[in-house]
């Protein structure tokens, strides 16, 4: 199959995962390897390239190692390696991901060849590897990041937290948007926001926005309702229902909004500008706006997978910079990257492929 | 606020820790929330935010107060200037951390002591692996162990331990210590190629977790290091479940033991929703009702999850493995 015939399968297998994967047409898969690569036939064919000509080079094997959770990141990880033509060794996280079983089963039979999935990593998979793929923890990419050799190409995804920036909205138009990127998924993707800093344009307004934000927050639920949790997941989340139950009760700077007694949604509304441990499932902090987030927000600072911002302008991704996300885009899609998302602010193709170049001994004729 | 009304609730509570008396728990804790409720202006608006006043109608009714409020408030039931000890928690979680104050020890003391007694806690000698209270006079835990054990039984000043103490043992000991303190022993003792066979007849007691350490080990492969480097055998190692904003503790013996409490303390393993409790061998929160916390709150709301099994509790923790977080990055990792 050439690049063109495995854009087309692929696209078709990826239909019934639109909503995870946004979308995913041959044509924009073509257009991601045309935005990373420079032609979309560049894995097929000799390519022009200054005087001489070029090839991508994909890795005969990847090996991706996927976490629980998210699998639009694997599906997008293994689409990746697929689209390069690779074969994929894919280390599933424990209790498997269905997704990725029905994402590969409606592959044709050549590309569903291609890929073979474990729940328990062989051992002999590193050695077949000529990229590794990792997404989890600081702690798991450090580990596999030791295990491959210096001839092997590896990609480390490690744990992100996205964050609103609400700029200017007097009419609380961007709350429903909010509400959509802090509740698909459940927070557990790296894009999804955990904290909106609202500026204060006038007294009161981020408290304001935080209580517009629950009510959005509700509709969301009604038509989009969150997914099981588990005991020690609703522990969390009454936790810290109780503790800031506590500190609203004789803190005016603190107030929560909770929905549903199944802990549905949760909205926190604190002063100070902490990016704060955030239990996930729903739950989001309202915080006023500081002068300066990236000297404000915390340890969080060095860890910013996504910065929504309403309104969505070049001056306000200029502004806040510094807060050095992968992407800044406008409220109400950070949960719909486009395929060309350089992912940890990484190309994610090119980052995986070799260039072999072929020089005329004539040189280029024009 | 009447000095009065505490102090003789500080004595009714000893005489509940001490056996003396027949007042019945449940009577003892409606008290001191009736008082605490009068005269803890946190804790009182707490209670209102979720409805319930001065005089619920059962002990079960009263609200148990979150943690981490002892973070965010002074949650003292009697004037500032009566405080004579304030122990701090650790604050591993970069937010800061917690004081509970008192203003006597008394009811504090009598609690450790009696409910060592009555846990059937083995006796002196102790060989303390911790920081002596002079090292750190903030600590619940050092307190507690300053009182079971003098001074030169501390054996690890300013954190060195002193390994040589430990090979000098000639008669059984209980080592006290932390799970942490206990792994640097093993690590320690590992890198000098060192294991002991402590008399037999020794005993351990560890209490704590590994938060902020970024490590993790199981309460069984703990123990097994305890036979391994030190010769006590697993069934004569205990745990002790307690913290900063209690004044009360429950232990568990052995790998699998289950935790129980004293007698003037009752632990609710509650749906995290309802907060009903649940049916023996389901998993919920942990609540403490603890009546030695005279001059604070006697209902606290613990961060841990665990299994009712009867009267006892199965501690499951604030277990990390059970909060699958995806790629969403939680606070908790990047403070490690």
């Amino acid at each position: 199959m050439n690049t063109a015939q495995r854009a087309t399968a692929i696209a078709k297998a990826a239909e019934p995962f639109r909503a995870l994967l946004g979308p995913t047409t041959a044509a924009d898969l073509l257009a991601w390897l045309r935005a990373e690569l420079g032609s979309s036939e560049v894995l097929d064919r000799w390519i022009d390239h200054g005087m001489a000509k070029t090839k991508a080079v994909a890795p005969g094997t990847i090996l991706h190692v996927v976490s629980g959770n998210t699998p639009h990141a694997a599906l997008q990880s293994i689409i990746g390696g697929l689209l390069l033509g690779s074969r994929n060794l894919v280390k599933l996280p424990r209790g498997g991901l269905i997704e990725l079983d029905e994402f590969v089963s409606g592959l044709p039979d050549t590309l569903r060849a291609t890929v073979e999935m474990a729940e328990v990593l062989p051992s002999a998979w590193f050695a077949l590897a000529g990229a590794l793929i990792v997404y989890g923890s600081d702690e798991t990419t450090a580990h596999f990041r030791t295990l491959v050799s210096p001839s092997q190409v590896f990609v480390g995804h490690g744990h992100k937290a996205s964050l609103g920036i609400i700029w200017d909205d007097p009419k609380f138009a961007s709350c429903d948007p909010a509400a959509r990127d802090a509740s698909l998924f459940d927070q557990q993707g790296c894009l999804s926001p955990q904290v909106f800093y609202v500026r204060e344009s006038r007294p009161g307004f981020a408290r304001a926005y935080a209580e517009k934000l629950s009510s959005a927050m509700d509709r969301f639920n009604r038509s989009h309702p969150r997914g099981s949790i588990t005991v020690a997941e609703q522990a969390e989340i009454a936790n810290l229902r109780a503790a800031y139950r506590f500190r609203a009760a004789g803190d005016l700077r603190v107030a929560l909004w909770e929905g549903g007694g199944n802990m549905d949604w949760t909205v926190v509304y604190e002063e100070d500008a902490w990016f704060p441990a955030s239990t996930l499932n729903r739950v989001i902090f309202v915080k006023p706006l500081p002068e300066d987030p990236a000297a404000s927000i915390g340890p969080a600072a060095a860890h910013v997978g996504a910065v929504g911002l309403f309104p969505c302008t070049e001056e306000l991704a200029e502004r806040f910079a510094s807060l050095c996300p992968s992407r800044f885009c406008l409220l109400g899609r950070m949960q719909d990257p486009p395929w060309t998302w350089h992912n940890g602010g990484v190309a994610r193709l090119v980052s995986l492929v070799k260039w072999v170049d072929f020089e005329p001994p004539s040189g280029l004729t024009a | 606020m009447q000095t009065g009304e505490i102090e003789s609730l500080e004595k009714d509570a000893c005489r509940v820790v001490r056996g003396e008396g027949d007042e019945n728990l449940g009577d003892l804790l409606l008290r001191l929330h009736a008082y605490q409720f009068r005269n803890n202006a946190p804790y009182r608006a707490f209670c209102l935010s979720v409805a319930v006043g001065e005089m619920p109608d059962d002990w079960r009714q009263i609200p148990c107060l979150p943690q981490e409020a002892f973070k965010h408030a002074d949650l003292r039931s009697f004037p500032a200037e009566q405080t004579r000890k304030i122990f701090r928690t650790s604050g591993t979680t970069g937010e800061g951390y917690g004081q509970h104050h008192f203003r006597t020890l008394e009811v504090y003391e009598a609690a450790v002591r009696e409910g060592w007694r009555q846990a059937g806690l083995p006796s002196s000698p102790y060989l303390v692996i911790a920081p002596h209270p002079d090292e750190a006079p903030h600590s619940s835990l050092s307190h507690m162990l300053g009182m079971l054990a003098p001074r030169e039984n501390f054996i690890a000043p300013g954190g060195e331990i002193d390994l040589q103490r430990l090979q000098s043992v000639e008669e059984p000991v209980c080592l006290l210590g932390t799970a942490l303190g206990f792994l640097h022993l093993f690590e320690r003792m590992n890198q000098r190629g060192l294991s002991l066979a402590l008399p037999p007849g020794s005993s351990a007691m560890e209490t704590g977790g590994y938060k902020g350490s970024g490590r993790h080990i199981s309460r069984g492969d703990l123990y097994a290091l305890f036979g391994d480097k030190l010769g006590i055998r697993p069934d004569d190692i205990y745990n002790e479940y307690g913290m900063t904003e209690l004044s009360s503790q429950f232990y568990a013996r052995g790998p699998q033991g289950l935790h129980y409490g004293p007698s003037w303390a009752r632990a609710i393993v509650a749906d995290p929703v309802t907060l009903a409790e649940v049916e023996d061998g389901e998993t919920g929160i942990l609540l403490i009702y603890d009546a030695a916390n005279v001059g604070s709150v006697v209902g606290i709301r613990t961060r841990d999850l665990a299994v009712k099994r009867g009267e006892a509790f199965e501690l499951l923790g604030r277990d990390p493995a059970a909060l699958p977080r995806g790629c969403s990055r939680a606070a908790d990792e990047w403070l490690r």
